[in-house]
């Protein structure tokens, strides 16, 4: 066990480090010359060797990597050149936001998916799994960004229950914070459910054609027992997986649901600094969701490995 | 006959969806008699682990009762509810199944999957069945119950597993204990253990066992009487002795005749030829006509119901009374020459002080922590296999030697050094006197077409997406042959394995286990080698077509002068082809010698072991009675 | 010994399933539209009509008029083209990269195994639709570009799905035989590996296509993928999405052809998988 989490530690820590020389390389070094982008093909040379000299752009690209890098490791983010402010404090305010949209969307995912993947798998063949996966399978066609306009059009526009876009803070009250959260949620929840519940129904499904299953059933255990003791948790160990799996697809719809609904998150964030040309936010941005994706994947590989009592307890008598 | 643990009458059970149903079980008759145990014995096909689901109540959805009862202690199973059924079972009827590794639940501890149907049948609240589990685990066996109890099934052997599940079956004393194939997923010392145990419960417990097998050797130590199962279809039935001394269908005299003992003196084997009839097809007359040579016109018209023989045993077959005393014969055989060692044979295979050892894990699995005092300390500790350590071998040409062992011996991987599927860190190893490991990459190639395998698998062995003319054909254009001369020595190929040209076209899926084992020997003779290594090559085969495989390689041996080493768990199977056999045990070679003396004389207390394991037909001492 | 018995039953033939072929004549109708599609269009497809902005659907603009007073049934028609050719061609991309790196990864194992899966690791170290952005992010957004890029993003699957695959078949007996024969890397590979590693790729692929469709839609929707004036889905319901309300069919045009044509790929992708698994069609 500890073999293992070591292994998966070093793991992530290496391929942050060589993500991290990706992110920089793409945006910052392989365009050609960035000041240009930054500020237009029409820039006076002095505008241009300003900002070079600015970025540091005539060091040697390793020299710059290391700067940036070794500001990073120490908590610094840099300069956003579009808002002239530092991008520490701005990422946390983003990010926390974010985390509320996500983590309410990923709960709720869990709870509703899984169930809805577990009720489905038990009735394998009968109307009610013909009914689920009927509608999972037209659930995955559909795109976020669709799922929120018509969301969009629906609730806001004709039924006018929510505001379209924007947000308010909780000092603002209670109500109004969750007025503007639930459309985002809603579209979030939307573009994953079909994902996890129909893993969690193949899973359940071949759970119960195992042999201990048959096992099971052989020692005359109720079929409800059948189903909770000895299928659920070896069906859902997969899950875990999968979960983390969507926090990287959530992250993704994050980017659409909050450029929809003007949602002020890391985002929103990111797409503000993609169409600015404001390389080192972009980077920043980059960083952090590189890093959150890992946490959630470490913590996924971690509390598997917890579960599953193969990794547990490793092997004492030998086969 | 009034007092029945069970009673099964014309059974017939159906797979499939409407208009594609295939027939597994036809009107199945079979009784357990209170206190006694009854073997159902049959190959792959013959439909008896269907027999046990089906009077579990236990059948996978689309199977289908067409016809038949099952009565357990009287009550028919069929026609009670669901409800009852389930009570039944775990209770009155309980079952051990085939592979003990995936019948146990990775996430539940062994003691709670025990203690399970105590707390569901007997009512026990969770600290009695705990301690009811513990009584259990001891009576299996088990030094350690306590700890045997707390552990997760990963942490435990093949045999632990096996006589925990067993502990589980026994553990409401039911009327039936059902036993489908309970050892054959374990090795042979470990089957021996398990059957010594089954033996002293049927003597303690006076308990009422349905046991299905494969294995002849195993059902005649275990049962008192005996149900020959083919394609289906009861054939003969009755005390076991009486079916395996005086067989009457002449199925079941196939079927011992094709079975290789464990003994010196060597009569040929005989094969059954064919194979299973396609079950979708309606058969009007016996099922077993086509591959019976003492098939006449009558049999393939006319069904045959099951008649007594008038020995106390039933049969099958309007012929046997006539055909009482013939034997079983195909092959016109009469003893296998046992070659003495060929001292004056040029060596083939010399392999010195072979070793070969795997790291298992990566370097960083091999870390681990540990506290000294507060401080904690990083060890390096790289955990090893030694699979083959230094083992000495030598082969001469047409000699075939015997690699016996048990799982994890290494056998398979010192078969693998000698023809570099595996290297091996220490040793030497000369074909035809060339070195293998110091040679190039094309005279590597040169060197191996004189030493070629044979594998287990039937199944795995051909590339399905190939014909069999391509498969075979395949080391021909490595070798260069091409056009018609590369034909003819394909077709020449087939006729070698007895497959004929007709084959040539044929892809792997639509040949049987024994054709395609047959393609893989013709594969491995066509570069003409001198020596092949023999994987386990007839171990996935059923008895009956394993004994015309094994035929099959003698005569090739005959006729080539080949070297076979003849890899395989099965004492049976050796003792019955090898000249000289070596046993294998933790990666060393513990014993070696003639196959006379290492059956009759054997020096080495493994070699003694394993022998002993052997389960034999026995036919001259009575099974165990319960003495209750 | 010399009779050959007659090959039984031949392998029994099984129906098709039903996904496969209401999927398969769904597909094959949606690619003759795309191919006749600047055919069958009504309308130029560029041609501006202020005087017919965002009129409702009619007996003349079946699926009404966007804000240019374009017909949107003629621009939803040529979507067709750009959509396939962005869930095709990102296939094909990560096929292609893909393919290759999983058989070598998974049949050479050791080092060459580690580096490439490392590697792979690091790409789906960012989830696909912020791999994309960050690819696009720093380029002038075209459809080929987008094509490459959504083809990146999925070469991390094909190449662990290859490899898995790779593994199972390398440890069949018949590889053992072709290395017995000391046969080239090459042949083992490509000829004996491959072709029985194909059927779980194909099936993936299927579905990949739809992946990448919906992926590439979203990259223009953002702004990153295909640029205006195209006919892309994504982009239309993107510039659509001010006048949702008061014009709701260019949205429920661009979004059901979307749709439609990513439930046509699934229904044939699974189709495909249930008439090639041979778990499925193993009995008993």
């Amino acid at each position: 066990m500890i073999g293992y989490v070591i292994k998966r530690l070093l793991s992530i820590v290496l391929t942050m480090a060589i993500m991290s020389v990706l992110i920089f390389w793409i945006t910052q070094v392989m365009p050609g010359n960035v000041a240009y982008m930054i500020l237009g093909d029409f820039a006076a040379p002095a505008d241009i060797a300003t900002l070079e000299a600015k970025l540091g752009l005539n060091d040697p690209a390793h020299v710059q990597y290391w700067r940036w890098a070794s500001g990073l490791l120490r908590g610094d983010l840099g300069m956003s050149l579009v808002m002239e402010r530092p991008i520490g404090p701005i990422l946390a305010d983003t990010v926390s936001k974010s985390a509320i949209l996500a983590g309410i969307s990923i709960g709720l995912v869990a709870l509703v998916g899984i169930a809805v993947g577990v009720y489905a798998g038990v009735r394998h063949g009968k109307p009610a799994d013909h009914v689920v996966s009927v509608a999972t399978y037209l659930n995955i066609a559909v795109p976020e960004f669709l799922f929120a306009i018509v969301v969009v059009m629906l609730f806001a526009g004709y039924l006018n229950w929510f505001p379209a876009t924007g947000y308010s803070d909780l000092s603002n009250g209670f109500g109004a914070w969750a007025r503007h959260i639930v459309l985002p949620v809603a579209t979030l929840v939307l573009g994953l459910m079909a994902h996890i519940s129909r893993l969690t129904r193949s899973s359940m499904i071949d759970t119960m054609q195992s042999q201990y299953v048959r096992a099971a059933r052989a020692r005359g255990l109720s079929e409800w027992l059948v189903i909770r003791r000895h299928a659920l948790p070896n069906a859902l160990l997969p899950t875990i997986t999968v979960l983390a799996i969507d926090v990287g697809i959530m992250m993704g719809g994050i980017v659409v649901v909050e450029t929809i609904f003007s949602y002020p998150g890391l985002g929103r964030l990111l797409m503000f600094a993609i169409q600015n040309m404001d390389v080192p936010l972009l980077q920043a941005c980059m960083i952090v969701i590189t890093f959150v994706y890992a946490a959630a994947n470490l913590t996924a590989d971690l509390l598997y490995a917890f579960l599953n009592p193969r990794v547990r307890y490793g092997r004492s008598a030998g086969d | 006959m009034a007092d029945l643990a069970l009673n099964v009458r014309g059974l017939s059970v159906s797979y499939g969806s409407d208009g594609d149903r295939v027939r597994v079980l036809h009107d199945v008759d079979m009784q357990v008699a209170r206190g006694r145990a009854l073997g159902i014995v049959g190959e792959s096909g013959s439909g008896k682990s269907t027999a046990a689901l089906a009077v579990l109540g236990l059948l996978d959805k689309g199977a289908a009762i067409d016809a038949g009862q099952v009565l357990v202690d009287g009550r028919d199973l069929y026609a009670a509810t669901a409800e009852e059924r389930r009570r039944l079972r775990g209770g009155k009827v309980s079952i051990v199944f085939q592979d003990p590794f995936t019948t146990l639940n990775p996430a539940i501890r062994v003691g709670r999957q025990i203690a399970e149907p105590l707390m569901m049948h007997r009512g026990m609240n969770a600290a009695q069945a705990e301690a009811e589990t513990l009584r259990l685990l001891t009576e299996v066996g088990i030094a350690d119950p306590a700890r045997m109890a707390a552990s997760y099934p990963h942490q435990l052997s093949g045999g632990m597993k096996q006589r925990a599940l067993i502990a589980s079956a026994l553990g409401c004393d039911p009327d039936l204990l059902i036993l489908d194939e309970p050892t054959t997923a374990l090795d042979v010392t470990i089957e021996a253990q398990i059957l010594d145990l089954l033996e002293e419960l049927r003597r303690t417990r006076a308990l009422s066992i349905l046991f299905i097998s494969h294995n002849l050797g195993v059902v005649s130590r275990i049962c008192d009487d005996i149900c020959v199962l083919y394609a289906g279809r009861v054939v003969e039935q009755g005390p076991t002795r009486t079916v395996l001394s005086q067989p009457r269908h002449p199925y079941t005299k196939g079927l011992l005749a094709s079975l290789p003992s464990l003994s010196v003196e060597r009569r040929r084997l005989e094969a059954i030829p064919g194979r299973l009839p396609d079950q979708r097809q309606p058969q009007p007359g016996c099922i077993f006509a086509a591959r019976c040579h003492f098939a006449q016109a009558r049999c393939t018209a006319e069904p045959q119901a099951l008649a007594d023989a008038g020995n106390g045993t039933r049969n099958r077959c309007w012929r046997s009374e006539e055909l009482q005393d013939t034997p079983w014969r195909v092959e016109a055989g009469a003893s296998v020459e046992r070659r003495p060692p060929a001292v004056d044979a040029p060596t083939v295979v010399d392999a010195r002080g072979v070793a070969r050892h795997f790291r298992s894990g990566s370097f960083i699995d091999a870390l681990s922590l540990r506290w000294q005092g507060w401080r904690p300390a990083v060890a390096y500790r790289p955990h090893g296999v030694r699979a083959v350590d230094d083992v000495n071998l030598t082969i001469r040409a047409g000699e075939i030697v015997g690699l016996v062992g048990e799982s994890g011996s290494g056998k398979t991987t010192l078969g693998r050094c000698l023809i570099d599927l595996v290297s091996p860190t220490a040793g030497d190893i000369r074909i035809d006197g060339q070195s293998l490991l110091a040679a190039s990459r094309g005279a590597k190639r040169a060197l191996l077409r004189n030493a070629q395998i044979i594998f287990q698998n039937p199944d795995s062995s051909l590339n399905p997406r190939m014909t069999v003319a391509q498969i075979v054909g395949r080391p021909l254009d490595q070798i260069g042959a091409s056009g018609t001369d590369r034909d003819r020595r394909v077709r020449e190929l087939l006729d070698l394995v007895r497959l004929g040209a007709g084959y040539a076209d044929r892809y792997p899926h639509q040949m049987s286990g024994g054709e395609k084992q047959r393609v893989g020997i013709a594969r491995a003779l066509a570069t003409r080698p001198k020596f092949i290594v023999c994987d386990e090559a007839v171990s996935a085969l059923d008895v009956s077509v394993q004994a015309s495989v094994l035929n099959l390689l003698l005569d090739l041996r005959d006729a080539f002068g080949l070297a076979y080493l003849f890899i395989t768990h099965d004492l049976s199977v050796v003792s019955y082809v090898a000249d000289r056999i070596c046993v294998m045990r933790h990666g060393k070679l513990v014993e070696e010698g003639a196959t006379a003396s290492i059956l009759g004389a054997p020096q080495h207390p493994y070699t003694t072991a394993l022998l002993a394991a052997v389960p034999r037909v026995r036919l001259a001492e009575a099974p165990v009675r319960p003495t209750a | 010994m010399a009779a050959v018995p007659a090959i039984d039953a031949a392998p029994r033939r099984r129906r098709l399933p039903t996904s496969l072929i209401v999927g398969t004549g769904l597909l094959g109708a949606i690619l003759l539209l795309a191919v006749l599609g600047p055919l069958l269009s009504p309308y130029d497809l560029d041609a501006m009509r202020i005087d017919l902005r965002l009129a409702p659907p009619s007996a003349a603009h079946w699926l009404g008029t966007d804000e240019f007073g374009r017909d949107v049934a003629s621009r939803v028609l040529n979507g067709a083209q750009s959509s396939l050719l962005m869930g095709f061609g990102a296939t094909a991309v990560s096929l292609a990269i893909g393919v290759p790196l999983g058989l070598v990864a998974g049949y050479y194992r050791g080092w060459t195994d580690e580096v490439i899966m490392r590697a792979v690791d690091v790409m789906i170290s960012l989830p696909p639709i912020i791999l994309g952005l960050l690819i696009l992010s720093v380029t002038t957004p075209s459809l080929w570009k987008t094509v490459l890029a959504v083809g990146f993003v999925y070469v991390p699957i094909m190449t662990r799905l290859t490899r898995s695959v790779t593994l199972e078949v390398a440890t069949e007996e018949y590889i053992q035989a072709a290395r017995a024969r000391v046969e080239s890397g090459w042949y083992i590979l490509f000829r004996e590996i491959l072709p029985n590693a194909w059927p779980p790729i194909i099936v993936e692929s299927a579905l990949r296509v739809t992946f990448a469709m919906l992926l590439a839609a979203a990259l223009s929707f953002l702004g990153l993928g295909v640029q205006p004036p195209a006919s892309d889905w994504g982009l239309m319901i993107a510039e659509a999405r001010p006048f949702v309300t008061q014009a709701p069919w260019i949205v429920g045009g661009a979004g059901t052809a979307l749709c439609v044509t990513v439930i046509a790929i699934n229904l044939f992708g699974d189709g495909l998988r249930e008439a090639l698994d041979p778990r499925l069609s193993r009995r008993r």
